[in-house]
C-alpha cells in the first residue's frame, strides 16, 4: 500500500551510523525479528504431568516440529511423541510427549534438542569434507 | 441517505472548504501538460480543454512533486 | 537384553518405498524403538555418523546437486524448508518514488524492484543486521524497540533514468528501433546504483563487494523520450517466510533415489522396448551367457540374446511407463530408496548454493540451542 508521506519536507534524512559496539549478529529465525530474540517461546499446556505433557512452541512450524518429533521418537523411553499445528493462521506448534515411567518429559525433550544438534554437527562436517574433496578433484582435471 | 440531506452544488464555492491551490479571483488552477507537444499550462474551472500552443485536446494532469513511498511487496 | 541384529534382506526391504502403477507401498519409516520388537533403533550419534554418506554430483554457485544418504525424511525436509524460508537475505523493501512518468505504475514498479535478486560481499552481508520495522498505527502503542535506519541495517540504492532522443546523427530515416532512436528506452537492473554510507564503504568494497543486482540485464521498465524514473530504495535483511523476495533459493528440492528391480529376465525385443520406457542410460543390455541359459529356467536356450540390465537408476524419472505394458507384468519392480535424498539447490545468486545448505544446517542447530535455553525456563 502506498503511504504518501505527509509533506514535501519529509525528504530523505541523512542516515545514522550505528554505534560500533552493536555487533550481536547471529542468523536469526524469521519470526524472531518480529517477536524478539529473548522472548519466551515455549509454554507448557495445562494438564501436564511429569511423564505426559504438551508444549506450545510459538513461531515454529513443521520445520522444527517434524525434526524434533523424529529425534524424540528415537528415544526408547518415549511412549509417544507427536506434533500438530492447531490452526494454520496462528504461528504455533504443539508437541506432545508421553514417556514410560522412570524418566520425565523434560529430560526427553532436552535429549531431543541435544541429539538434533549433534546430528547437525555431523552433517556439517561430512558435507564440508565431501564438498572440498569434490572441488579439489574438479580443479585437478 | 435521505433525499432532504442532499445539497445541490452551488456555483459559488462555500467559503469554508475554500480552494487550496493557487488562488486568484477566478478560482484555483491546476497544472496540465499537453499530450501532444508537452507544453505546460494552467487550467481554471470553465477553461476550454485545449492546448494553448498546438490546440491539441488531450491534456495530462502533471504528477505530484511530492515523494511517494511504497513497500516493495 | 541383547538386541537382535537386523538381517540384511529385511533391512533392504524396509529401505525401499514401493512404486506401483497407481499406488505406493511401505511409505512410512519404521526405524523407531519398539516398532520391531527386539530390535535396537535407539538414536546413536556414532551409528548415524557411520551411516551418513554425502555424495556430490555438481557444485556450481547457482546450482548444486548432492546426495545425503542415511538420513530421515523429517530431517532432510527441515533442511529444505530452512533453505527456502529461513535463511536471511538482502532485498529491496521500500521504494521512495520522487518522479515516475513512465507507463509502469509506481506500485507495480516497486513490486518489480523488490523481486530483483541482489548480491554483495559475503562478509558485508553477514555484517549487516536485521532492521526492525517501526510499528504501524494499528499495532499496540509503546513499541519502543524499533530500529532507525542506520548503516548497519539498511542499504540505500538509487535509480535515476531519463529517456531522451539520441539525436539525428547516424540514424537512418525511417528507423523504428527504439534502442537506436532513444537513449534509455529500456531501464535495466544494472542502472541501479549503490549509495554506501558509514561503514558500508569498507564492508562493501569496490568492485566485487558492492551491493548490486545479480543479473544486470533484468528489464525493469520501458520508456519514451521525456519520461523519467527517479527513485530511492531501501534494502533490508529478511527471510523467505515473510516474503518470497527474501528467499535465497530459486528452487531447493530433493528426490529419493529410484530403484528398478528386474525380477524375471527381460530378453530380446522386449529388452529393447523396456529400455525405451526409461530415460537414456537407465537401462542397458547384456548378452545372455551360456551359463545363465543353463542355470535359469526362463533363459533356457537364449544364450547370445540381449537381456535388459539396470545401469544407472539415478537418471530415472520414475515415470512408471514400464508398468503400463502387459509384457513386463510381474517382471519388474519400481521403488525408491527411503533414506537416499538427492538434493538440488539453485541459488538466486546472493550466496553460493553449497553455502546455503550449510547455512540451513547451522540455522537448525541455532534454533535448537536457542529453544533449549528457553526450555530451561519452562522447567522452573
Amino acid at each position: 500500500m502506498p503511504s504518501a508521506l505527509a509533506s514535501e519536507a519529509s525528504e530523505d534524512q541523512p542516515m545514522l551510523n550505528a554505534p560500533a559496539e552493536s555487533r550481536e549478529s547471529v542468523a536469526t529465525n524469521p519470526y524472531e525479528t518480529s517477536i524478539g530474540l529473548s522472548d519466551q517461546r515455549i509454554r507448557m499446556l495445562p494438564g501436564a504431568s511429569d511423564t505426559a505433557a504438551s508444549f506450545e512452541f510459538e513461531a515454529e512450524d513443521h520445520t522444527l516440529g517434524n525434526a524434533l518429533r523424529y529425534m524424540v521418537m528415537k528415544n526408547p523411553e518415549v511412549e509417544l511423541c507427536g506434533y500438530s499445528i492447531p490452526h494454520p493462521s496462528e504461528a504455533k506448534m504443539n508437541l506432545r510427549i508421553q514417556t514410560y515411567d522412570g524418566t520425565t518429559v523434560y529430560d526427553v525433550l532436552e535429549k531431543g534438542f541435544d541429539d538434533l544438534m549433534g546430528l547437525c554437527d555431523v552433517v556439517i562436517d561430512k558435507f564440508t569434507v565431501t564438498r572440498d574433496n569434490f572441488n579439489d578433484a574438479k580443479e585437478k582435471t | 441517505m435521505s433525499r432532504e440531506a442532499y445539497a445541490p452544488p452551488t456555483l459559488q464555492p462555500s467559503s469554508s472548504n475554500a480552494n487550496t491551490n493557487t488562488t486568484d479571483i477566478a478560482g484555483p488552477s491546476t497544472p496540465y501538460e499537453c499530450g501532444e507537444c508537452s507544453a505546460k499550462l494552467q487550467l481554471k474551472k470553465g477553461d476550454a480543454i485545449r492546448c494553448k500552443e498546438c490546440g491539441h485536446r488531450v491534456l495530462l494532469k502533471t504528477r505530484t512533486k511530492r515523494m511517494v513511498q511504497f513497500e516493495a511487496r | 537384553m541383547v538386541p537382535e541384529p537386523i538381517p540384511p534382506e529385511t533391512a533392504r526391504r524396509r529401505k525401499i518405498v514401493g512404486v506401483n502403477a497407481e499406488t505406493v507401498t511401505n511409505v512410512t519409516s519404521t526405524d523407531f524403538p519398539g516398532h520391531h520388537p527386539g530390535e535396537d533403533h535407539e538414536w546413536s550419534l556414532e551409528k548415524f555418523s557411520q551411516n551418513l554418506e554425502v555424495q556430490f554430483h555438481k557444485n556450481d554457485p547457482l546450482d548444486a546437486s548432492f546426495s545425503l544418504v542415511g538420513i530421515d525424511a523429517s530431517i532432510a525436509n527441515a533442511f529444505r524448508r530452512i533453505m527456502i524460508a529461513e535463511i536471511p537475505t538482502l532485498a529491496i523493501e521500500t521504494v521512495f518514488v520522487h518522479n515516475n512518468t513512465s507507463i509502469v505504475q509506481d506500485e507495480v514498479l516497486a513490486a518489480r524492484l523488490g523481486l530483483v535478486p541482489l548480491t554483495a560481499s559475503l562478509s558485508g552481508l553477514n555484517w549487516l543486521q536485521f532492521y526492525k520495522k517501526p510499528a504501524t498505527q494499528d499495532d499496540d502503542e509503546g513499541a519502543d524497540d524499533t530500529d532507525t535506519a542506520a548503516d548497519n541495517n539498511t542499504i540505500v540504492l538509487k535509480l535515476h533514468v531519463e529517456c531522451a532522443w539520441r539525436g539525428a546523427e547516424g540514424i537512418k530515416s525511417g528507423e523504428t528501433d527504439p534502442e537506436k532512436l532513444y537513449v534509455n528506452s529500456s531501464v535495466y537492473a544494472k542502472q541501479i546504483t549503490f549509495e554506501p554510507t558509514g561503514r558500508q564503504n569498507s564492508e562493501f568494497p569496490e568492485p566485487d563487494g558492492l551491493v548490486r543486482p545479480v543479473n544486470p540485464e533484468i528489464l525493469l521498465a520501458k520508456m519514451r523520450p521525456g519520461q523519467i524514473i527517479e527513485l530511492d530504495m531501501h534494502c533490508i535483511k529478511g527471510i523467505g517466510a515473510d516474503h518470497a523476495k527474501f528467499s535465497p533459493v530459486a528452487t531447493a528440492t530433493y528426490r529419493l533415489l529410484p530403484t528398478i528391480d528386474i525380477v524375471k529376465p527381460i530378453v530380446g525385443n522386449d529388452a529393447r522396448k523396456f529400455a525405451r520406457c526409461f530415460p537414456k542410460g537407465v537401462i542397458g543390455s547384456e548378452d545372455v551367457t551360456e551359463e545363465e541359459s543353463e542355470t535359469s529356467k526362463e533363459l533356457e536356450g537364449m544364450a547370445g540374446e540381449k537381456k535388459a540390465v539396470v545401469r544407472n537408476t539415478f537418471k530415472d524419472t520414475v515415470s512408471r511407463e514400464c508398468l503400463r505394458h502387459e509384457e513386463f507384468r510381474g517382471k519388474v519392480k519400481l521403488g525408491r530408496v527411503r533414506d537416499h535424498f538427492i538434493f538440488s539447490v539453485e541459488s538466486t545468486g546472493q550466496f553460493d548454493s553449497d553455502y546455503l545448505f550449510l547455512e540451513s544446517v547451522k540455522t537448525l542447530k541455532a534454533k535448537c540451542s536457542r529453544l533449549k535455553r528457553q526450555f530451561a525456563n519452562v522447567m522452573r
